[in-house]
């Protein structure tokens, strides 16, 4: 697209300059992908490089390295140990030790049966049992897929780490025999341990986060994405009771995004549903909160502290008993149908299904969604943008009274640009908070109405479901589809996390970081 | 320094190995007769003080010395089926589960098997419906707990006063004319709509193996029978008064119930709604066409499942165990302190259980129930389609019925494969397919092995197919494993014998 000059693009009609500033939006965004791939290939090539330096270093170092130092690429420690740090040559042989025992006895065994996930069934036997006169049934368990899986990846950790420490091991081998070449003296077991206490006092701090993360993070996350590439459902448990789950390949991505078929595409469905809610539930909640927020703030208005009172008292009944009972309150027997046939609004015949009705209209049910969020989030932005509507020094306002502009031009040229550029990385963060929003919907409807349309791998979905809901009915359903969710949640990570990265970028609080400090 | 060294490293080399083998799984076991175990039971308040009172009875009362250490928790049911279904390794030793969930705890190999004598003993002690509920294929996997999961009516004595509580058609005009709703569970579940197939007879039979996989249903829904049984639900679904649910809360709802058609669990529920006026009876009749059918309903159970295990001992022990914590005694206890309806026949026998109110109703409702067996997971959104199918036909559409009753039908015959044929599939240029459809083949009337397609084909140069049974790529093939490719264009009939997996193009006249 042609980049306009400042005079032609003041030349534009009103009209005009929203759709040029609109076009260039939507032109910058292959352009900032391309440097995104640019950006991810320069990291992946740095990489490269390093692990080909490294490599060379290691090379060199053997070759021109004494005995002690060629010792150690085959025994961990031995070269520290000569050089008088006995307590890291300890640790690197320990660690050698384990590895090797772990890898004999257990690593090779899981790792072994990692590209089958598996292959012994269970078996079970009908044995007699005199005390009791009668049989029992006993089982051997067969091999459990999931512990392959999960083991497997445990060890490749473990070889990953295994190699760092045996790099490290080298490399303190080749520094220490620098040291000596130049006639000081190498560090001491007593000088290393003062020093994780003092001038390597990060290292001891962060170890212990760092393994934790690593285990309780990384590991889950990696395993889970391994997962969608497996048929880990009800009917193929791999608990070593039941079937085996294998691997598939990307057979669930197709099943879910269901490429070149014929039916309806439920999974496009649900994610169009799930940005349209949460963009919604985002902007809504934010536009009507300011507006409270700032009647509230007028001048002139009295008992402020009463009407903030009234709207926090929403915050104050915990979200999930609010939600239930408003779930009840517009059911179909609920107070709100009762209320209207009372007043004879509406007779038995013309119910008002609030929540939906399978087949019928599902834009009812989802604007009461919408709406109910309303009501529950208005009260926590009513009090964010008080104090930042507070904060707002007020000569810009009195200025531009002074230069004749009204309320509305006060609102669009000072209030929103202001809020928008303090409380911008807050939107984002709510928009993706309310993809995965899941107490409203699952509360209000648990998804209903269902709708036979989204049926994907037997398990049907409903007309408001989110992404998120759906997740949940499927691994917790009688399918216990685990496969699916697996990749429902890859997916919905790449939907946030492109959206993230998109909006951040283009966010006046990211961009303009002098602007209003 | 560097013997401290030798010593210190062959030390952490002899502790590593130490550690490895301490972790090995297959150390003899003791002979010692006492176990550690868990055991899930229900929820409700007291189960798991009294069955801790009975696991201490045994322990003290057996003769064999048998000691159990047991833990016990309250899981409730459908939690306990779905722990033992996501990891059977850490599940509970014993569990307490509802019986819709036994085929899914076969399915992950959760269920031990009960011994020769044991199946004898559970068959003579307990009712029928309950030895259904506990079987798979030939052999029992559970024990029965309780007999009492069944539906039948609870009803406000006060708003129905002089209504006859046997006419389904008088009870709705009653709720319409107050003013109430009608709460049966018609389109939320098969459970509760297949009822009104029961009433006039139909049945649906559903048949496992031996593994626990289904491999056949006898099902005769879609009858004349069948086309009673909608218009006698139609009624119900058309009436403004009838709610889709089964909550007892709905007595008191902003617009209440008068009627709802629950179980045995909700009787505390109603009892606090209503008081006195609580009235408790078997399901009612419905009448088409002058003739007057009983709703019928299923019957299930509780039941208590072991974990399998290699030990033979510890198997042999947790089976008396199970045994006697679901025989007679256990089964009064738990109907005394939670009003749960024994399965023993001899404790249905006893006077406090056959005095019991809601037990009684459902007694009596329980002449026109089926006991549920072994039901497919999937059949219950089968049924539940004909509910919403029959709301939405026309009063009284005969025809419109039949149609709900034929799609039910075709999804009964999708469940399985029945309907072993050949068919061929690929990409071929003249029927605009690319492996996404598979085109019909007729058996030859002489040669049964010979399949041959229905039309006649246009072929092109590169055309490429294969022919499957069943569409199921586990069986097929073309040119031997791979795709049969068409060298010259032509009009022909694709023949396959399925026998020597071969395909010749036989030229159309």
């Amino acid at each position: 697209m042609k980049q306009l000059d400042t005079l032609s693009y003041l030349k534009l009609s009103k009209i005009q300059k929203i759709g040029y500033k609109l076009a260039s939006f939507f032109c910058a965004i292959p352009k900032w992908f391309v440097g995104l791939f640019l950006k991810l290939w320069g990291f992946i090539k740095a990489i490269g490089l390093k692990i080909a330096d490294t490599c060379v270093d290691i090379v060199k170092t053997f070759k021109n390295g004494s005995w002690k130092t060629r010792v150690s690429f085959l025994v961990m420690g031995f070269g520290s140990v000569m050089f008088g740090q006995w307590l890291r040559g300890l640790l690197f042989f320990a660690f050698e030790v384990v590895f090797i025992i772990y890898m004999i006895f257990a690593g090779a065994h899981w790792l072994s049966q990692l590209g089958t996930l598996g292959t012994k069934l269970p078996t079970t036997e009908d044995v007699y049992n005199p005390v009791f006169d009668d049989t029992v049934e006993t089982t051997i368990p067969g091999d459990s897929s999931f512990k392959i899986l999960l083991y497997s990846l445990l060890t490749i950790f473990f070889i990953i780490a295994f190699i760092y420490t045996w790099r490290v091991n080298i490399k303190q081998c080749r520094i220490n025999e620098e040291i000596l070449a130049s006639g000081r003296k190498v560090k001491s077991t007593k000088e290393d341990m003062k020093a994780v206490l003092d001038d390597q006092f990060h290292k001891t701090l962060l170890s212990l986060p760092l393994i934790g993360i690593l285990v309780f993070t990384v590991m889950p996350i990696i395993f889970m994405i391994l997962v969608a590439f497996t048929n880990y459902d009800a009917s193929h448990p791999g608990n070593g009771y039941a079937n085996l789950f294998t691997w598939v390949g990307f057979e669930n991505f197709n099943l879910l995004l269901d490429f070149g078929g014929g039916k309806t595409f439920a999974f496009g469905e649900i994610l169009a549903w799930t940005l349209i809610w949460a963009f919604f539930a985002t902007f809504t909640n934010y536009f009507l909160g300011m507006f409270v927020a700032m009647m509230i703030n007028k001048k002139g208005i009295r008992l402020k502290k009463v009407w903030r009172t009234i709207l926090v008292i929403t915050i104050a009944i915990p979200q999930f008993i609010s939600l239930l009972y408003v779930s009840n309150l517009f059911a179909d027997n609920g107070v709100v149908n009762g209320i209207l046939l009372k007043l004879n609004i509406i007779d038995k015949e013309h119910i008002i299904h609030f929540w939906g009705e399978t087949g019928q209209n599902p834009w009812l049910p989802r604007m009461m969604v919408i709406l109910i969020n309303i009501w529950v989030g208005i009260p926590y932005l009513m009090l964010i943008t008080t104090g930042i509507l507070m904060n707002i020094p007020q000569d810009l306002y009195e200025q531009s009274r002074i230069d004749g502009a009204n309320a509305w031009q006060q609102y669009t040229k000072i209030t929103l640009p202001y809020m928008l550029f303090v409380t911008g990385p807050y939107l984002l963060t709510s928009f993706v908070g309310n993809i995965n929003n899941f107490n409203i919907i699952y509360l209000l409807t648990g998804g209903g109405p269902d709708n036979p349309k989204l049926i994907v791998d037997g398990t049907i979905a409903g007309d408001t479901d989110l992404l998120i809901t759906w997740l949940f009915d499927l691994t917790t359903g009688a399918s216990a589809n685990y496969k699916l969710s697996s990749v429902i949640g890859i997916l919905i990570f790449l939907v946030v996390a492109i959206i993230s990265l998109v909006v951040y970028n283009i966010l006046p609080s990211n961009r303009r970081e002098g602007d209003f400090s | 320094m560097k013997k401290f060294l030798a010593i210190m490293l062959s030390l952490v080399f002899v502790v590593a190995l130490c550690g490895v083998t301490a972790c090995d799984p297959n150390t003899p076991q003791t002979t010692e007769q006492t176990y550690d175990i868990t055991v899930w039971v229900s929820e409700t308040a007291g189960v798991v003080e009294l069955t801790q009172q009975q696991i201490n009875r045994y322990n003290e009362t057996n003769e064999i010395g048998v000691t159990f250490n047991a833990t016990v928790e309250g899981v409730s049911e459908s939690e306990s089926a779905t722990q033992m279904i996501t990891d059977v390794e850490s599940g509970a030793d014993l569990f307490f589960f509802a019986q819709d969930q036994t085929m899914r705890l076969m399915e992950v190999g959760a269920l031990t098997k009960l011994g020769t004598k044991s199946t004898q003993t559970v068959k003579e002690t307990n009712d029928a419906s309950s030895i259904l509920a506990a079987q798979v294929g030939d052999d029992l996997y559970c024990y029965p707990l309780t007999s009492d999961n069944g539906y039948f009516m609870y009803y406000n004595k006060a708003t129905m006063e002089g209504v006859n509580m046997d006419s389904l058609e008088d009870i709705l005009a009653k709720c319409v004319e107050t003013g109430t709703n009608f709460s049966y569970e018609l389109e939320g579940s098969g459970w509760y709509n297949a009822g009104f197939f029961f009433a006039t007879g139909c049945t649906s039979v559903w048949e496992t193996n031996n593994d626990g996989e289904f491999v056949s249903v006898q099902d005769n829904f879609n009858s004349a029978n069948g086309l009673i049984a909608l218009q006698g639900m139609q009624k119900v679904l058309k009436s403004t008064a009838y709610v889709n649910s089964s909550d007892a809360a709905n007595f008191t709802a902003a617009v209440p119930s008068s009627v709802v058609i629950s179980g045995t669990w909700a009787s505390n529920t109603v009892k606090e709604a209503l008081g006195d006026n609580m009235g408790v009876t078997d399901l009612p009749s419905f009448t088409v066409d002058g003739k007057s059918y009983h709703i019928g309903s299923f019957s299930g159970n509780k039941l208590l499942g072991v974990k399998p295990t290699v030990d033979a001992n510890r198997a042999a022990a947790l089976q008396q165990l199970a045994m006697f914590l679901t025989n007679k005694d256990c089964q009064l206890e738990r109907f005394n302190a939670f009003g749960w309806g024994p399965s023993n026949l001899e404790a249905q026998a006893n006077d406090a259980v056959a005095g019991d109110p809601v037990l009684t109703a459902l007694a009596e409702q329980n002449k026109y129930a089926i006991p549920q067996g072994q039901i497919h997971g999937k059949w219950w959104d089968m049924a539940k389609a004909y509910a919403v199918g029959t709301k939405a036909a026309e009063m009284g559409d005969k025809v419109a019925l039949q149609a709900v009753l034929d799609t039910y039908q075709e999804s009964i015959d999708n469940a399985f494969n029945v309907k072993e044929v050949w068919t061929y599939i690929g990409k071929i240029a003249s029927l605009n397919t690319d492996w996404s459809t598979d085109f019909e083949m007729v058996q030859d009337a002489e040669n049964a092995n010979i399949w041959r397609s229905k039309d006649a084909v246009v072929l092109a140069d590169g055309d490429e197919f294969k022919v499957r049974f069943n569409e199921d790529w586990d069986n097929a093939f073309g040119n031997g494993g791979g795709n049969y490719v068409v060298e010259t264009a032509g009009t022909y009939y694709i023949v396959a014998d399925v026998v020597a997996q071969t395909i010749t193009l036989e030229p159309a006249a």
